[in-house]
């Protein structure tokens, strides 16, 4: 072989190689579906579980149309703030980058995995919401936060040049705050304007248990979105291909796919253990801790030490529990699935566990190193970026309309009345 | 931009090859079609839910 040939032959397989990698990372992702449609179906009632369904499955229907439309040009026109930057056309829908090219063997496998995190963090929502949001209210709120809101908040502190990362040193390679805060923080906006199921709350303000037809159906799927969570934590890492010596994470700064999965793991049986404990055996709590093990750990996943790792997900585990109650108890919201605990509190202790513990790491080229304002400050922003949103245009459709599907439709079942069919039949 | 097999259906050279791919204003029209396909949906699904309140009082 002569050189030139060997040059073509190694950046030929290290791109193929970078495609295919985000390909199954993509094809794992949809697995995380599975899990949410499977975990939500379970918490509903009997009478309303295909509407769930449904509702769930359009949600990952539209964000993939959505986040090609303008999803991913917000992502990297936005760094800066609210002023987007001259991408001299790249990204837009008619650009020809956004279609089949063969000198681009990137741009379509990234947009996929980022389409995929977009349906991620609409389905976060859509649990919270389920047996008494209108279905067309949760589709249209579902694209705002999956095509447009949580990913200015990547734009701002999940890419290299955003000016959280730039300004401040903002570390968070899985997603913790543009993620699970962004989603958490949107949901709790929704549920304030969207109010209870009819019979969750009491006249003296005491709560009822309204509990799902299954709950094997719900644990089930939780484990199983958490098979699917190995994509999502692999498409955070970067495979420059044939730019870069190896991998690095969404910063720059070098990572390894070793370091994000002894974390991970731990993490998320930290999560579980601590839950188990603390819930006393209840395994929907069990598997939700596990995931919350994760996105305490997410900022950090490529710098702790996984024993801490371990340590933190306990932590998780066991704050989601108490912090449920309180949000339920102070705001008398009707989060069926602690989407607002689990995602939006993890979330944001898991962007202060990187400033509180591993403050000072380097990262790359002129970005700040870690520290502790930096996280604190970034995570106010993206709790800001999911709150005000979520509050503010579910009020706008809730003086509409447009938001709650009305009482007496609730009562008689959103599956028989909207839908005509029925989850279950003797 | 677009540069199909030529004549000779050759692929040297290609490189976007999708359809309408050398027609801007082709790809302009399809992304608002689907925009608005989107949108349509969304709003006929929300006057389907208001016809079912009615039909449910």
């Amino acid at each position: 072989m002569t050189l030139e040939e060997l040059t073509i032959f190694a950046t030929t397989q290290a791109n193929v190689g970078m495609e295919a990698y985000y390909w199954w990372c993509t094809a794992l992702m949809v697995i995380i579906h599975v899990g949410f449609l499977m975990y939500e179906v379970g918490a509903t009632r009997m009478q309303n579980a295909v509407s769930s369904g449904v509702k769930n499955l359009l949600a990952f229907a539209f964000m993939i149309p959505t986040f090609w439309l303008f999803g991913w040009w917000i992502y990297l026109a936005f760094p800066g703030g609210f002023v987007p930057i001259d991408l001299e056309g790249y990204g837009a829908p008619w650009n020809v980058s956004m279609g089949p090219m063969l000198s681009d063997q990137a741009t379509g496998v990234f947009w996929a995995a980022f389409t995929l995190f977009a349906c991620t963090t609409a389905s976060i929502f859509s649990g919270s919401v389920i047996e008494r949001i209108r279905i067309s209210a949760f589709v249209f709120l579902a694209v705002i936060l999956g095509s447009v809101v949580w990913i200015l908040g990547a734009s701002w502190g999940w890419h290299p040049d955003g000016w959280l990362v730039t300004r401040f040193g903002f570390h968070d390679v899985a997603a913790a705050g543009c993620v699970h805060t962004i989603a958490g923080l949107f949901a709790f906006g929704v549920l304030l304007n969207l109010g209870p199921r009819i019979g969750k709350y009491n006249e003296d303000g005491t709560a009822n248990e309204l509990e799902g037809h299954s709950l094997v159906l719900s644990f089930v799927g939780l484990l199983t979105l958490i098979v699917g969570f190995f994509g999502f934590v692999g498409g955070c890492l970067i495979w420059g291909a044939s730019d870069f010596g190896g991998w690095t994470n969404i910063y720059g700064a070098p990572a390894t796919l070793s370091s994000f999965v002894f974390n991970m793991l731990m993490g998320l049986s930290g999560g579980m253990i601590g839950a188990f404990w603390y819930s006393r055996g209840n395994p929907f709590w069990m598997m939700s801790g596990g995931l919350a093990g994760i996105f305490i750990c997410a900022g950090g996943l490529d710098i702790w030490y996984p024993g801490f790792a371990f340590l933190l997900g306990i932590v998780a585990g066991i704050v989601i529990i108490p912090a449920n109650n309180w949000l339920h108890s102070t705001f008398k919201i009707d989060d069926c699935v602690g989407a607002v605990s689990i995602h939006g509190v993890c979330g944001i202790l898991g962007m202060l566990a990187v400033g509180l513990f591993a403050a000072g790491y380097p990262a790359a080229g002129d970005i700040p190193p870690t520290n502790f304002m930096g996280q604190l400050i970034s995570a106010a922003v993206m709790a800001l970026v999911g709150f005000i949103p979520g509050y503010g245009i579910s009020a706008i459709m809730k003086a509409a309309g447009w938001l709650r599907v009305p009482d007496h439709v609730q009562k008689a079942g959103i599956d028989k009345a909207e839908l005509g069919l029925q989850a279950y039949h003797n | 931009m677009n540069t199909w097999p030529g004549p000779a259906n050759s692929w040297e050279g290609v490189d976007a090859y999708f359809t309408w791919a050398d027609s801007p204003g082709m790809l302009v029209l399809i992304t608002l079609v689907m925009a608005c396909v989107c949108l349509g949906i969304i709003i006929s699904a929300a006057r389907h839910e208001s016809e079912t309140d009615k039909n449910t009082k």
